[in-house]
């Protein structure tokens, strides 16, 4: 051990920025137990925490019973800056917690979000329901903009990017599992590197991504006479001698396949 | 002097409820920050960062808007925090631990020293530090404390101890030439036990 002089050989300093160590974050729900006893009513703030995720967790803020923001602990600098961005963006404070909202802990650990609840009143209706119809694919699988534009009732694609670069809870409302109409990957909110580790986390398929970068968009079974997205889960139980790739849904429907009523690609 | 102050202060005058969770969620950690090593005891720390909070929350309730406006919340937290100490220091000198009935004695136990959590929060080098804070006299560790753990300017905490800048920094200057004093024989038995 050599700390003989550790507090002496620099007079000026040493000891202030030892001093300067001891200031540690406070324990992690004690701001929110000080709100309980002063008896400021639970719908006034939202609470928040850390949880496992891929990319460097998420910081998930929640209010009474629905989730009101979320970010991917990779994007940001610390939780600080999440609950200032949480602030800036609902005007509500974002308090630290260590209690999760019931099922949370679960729909990430699952992937299924579905049933959670998402609360978003700052968004417009446009985005809401852009957003409601990304949360609906399935874990493991892609869709692309004009499927997503389709499902949520929106005119063009236009609409739906927009509502993925603003997506306010990523992860939780799975953006990284759009992509553009042909095939790669549209990672408008959180750039490509993280993108590809969430899909990584799900285990979607690189051969997969690659027949989309070779010009295939749609996969059919020349026993079934079906056409699929190609992460759909039927499309992946098809024999590599019976995959028929598809470069649109026209050329599928001119070799006489019809579209698949699990993942609803967008019928010529 | 502050730079989230305005907004925050902002959000107190329009609606208190609001710009208290706000307050709480800016300055829970700096108080709790003082308050434990102030008195040493995360436990303690813990009632009496509630108790000043609650004080503040009570005070708020009665100040008019532009007083909540005018207000520097941090230096404002902090003096609630050091009187909320000093009432406590001062009960538990008047009705000491060991004047009580048996069946409480086991609430003294926390209050005996360091317990396991905080000699696991203050591994090796930051116990001795802690240990020496704990022997400052109570002006001075106040004054130290605001200074370098919590980082305010020495006009906050003049604020704080309600007397001059020049007395702020004697007591600062005072503390920390205690403090090394203090550590300096630790660093020489080591010397002795490590050569």
């Amino acid at each position: 051990m050599n700390r003989g002089g550790e507090w002496t050989s620099q007079p000026e300093g040493r000891v202030e920025t030892a001093l300067a160590g001891l200031a540690g974050p406070a324990p992690g729900d004690f701001a929110a137990r000080v709100l309980q006893r002063v008896g400021v009513p639970r719908d006034r703030y939202d609470t928040y925490l850390h949880l496992d995720a891929p990319a460097g967790g998420l910081y998930v803020a929640y209010g009474v019973e629905s989730v009101t923001g979320s970010a991917l602990g990779g994007t940001l600098p610390g939780p600080r800056a999440f609950e200032e961005a949480h602030l800036a963006r609902t005007g509500r404070s974002a308090i630290p917690t260590t209690r999760p909202l019931p099922g949370l802990r679960t729909a990430l650990r699952t992937g299924r979000t579905k049933n959670l609840r998402i609360d978003l009143p700052e968004l417009t209706e446009a985005e809401r329901a852009a957003l409601d119809a990304v949360r609906t694919i399935p874990r493991g699988q892609l869709r692309p903009l004009a499927w997503v534009a389709r499902e949520a009732g929106l005119a063009g694609s236009a609409a739906v990017t927009e509502a993925l670069v603003v997506n306010p809870v990523p992860l939780l409302i799975p953006c990284h599992r759009v992509t553009f109409d042909d095939g790669g990957p549209c990672d408008l909110r959180y750039g490509p590197i993280v993108g590809a580790a969430l899909r990584d986390a799900e285990g979607i398929d690189d051969d997969l991504v690659g027949l989309a970068r070779s010009g295939t968009v749609f996969l059919g079974s020349d026993t079934t006479r079906i056409y699929c997205h190609p992460t759909c889960a039927h499309a992946r139980r098809i024999a590599r001698s019976h995959q028929v790739p598809f470069r649109s849904a026209r050329a599928a429907h001119e070799a006489g396949y019809r579209a698949c009523k699990s993942c609803r690609p967008i019928a010529a | 002097m502050d730079k989230t102050a305005e907004p925050l202060c902002e959000r107190l005058a329009t609606d208190l409820d609001d710009g208290f969770t706000e307050l709480v969620r800016v300055h829970a950690s700096a108080v709790h920050a003082f308050l434990l090593r102030v008195t040493g005891n995360a436990a303690e720390a813990d009632d009496l960062g509630q108790e000043a909070f609650l004080r503040a929350y009570t005070a708020l309730q009665g100040y008019s808007a532009e007083r909540r406006r005018a207000l520097r919340p941090r230096a404002w937290l902090m003096t609630i925090a050091a009187n909320v100490w000093r009432n406590h220091v001062r009960t538990c000198v008047r009705r000491p631990v060991a004047g009580a009935r048996v069946e409480d004695s086991c609430e003294s136990w926390p209050a005996a020293g360091p317990g396991p959590q905080e000699r696991a929060d203050t591994a090796a080098d930051r116990a001795v530090l802690v240990a020496a804070l704990a022997r400052l006299p109570e002006r001075a560790r106040v004054a130290v404390v605001l200074r370098h753990v919590v980082g305010m300017s020495y006009a906050e905490v003049a604020t704080v101890q309600g007397c001059s800048v020049g007395t702020v920094k004697a007591q600062v200057s005072r503390g920390l030439g205690t403090l090394r004093e203090l550590l300096e024989p630790e660093v020489a038995l080591l010397r002795e036990v490590t050569m």
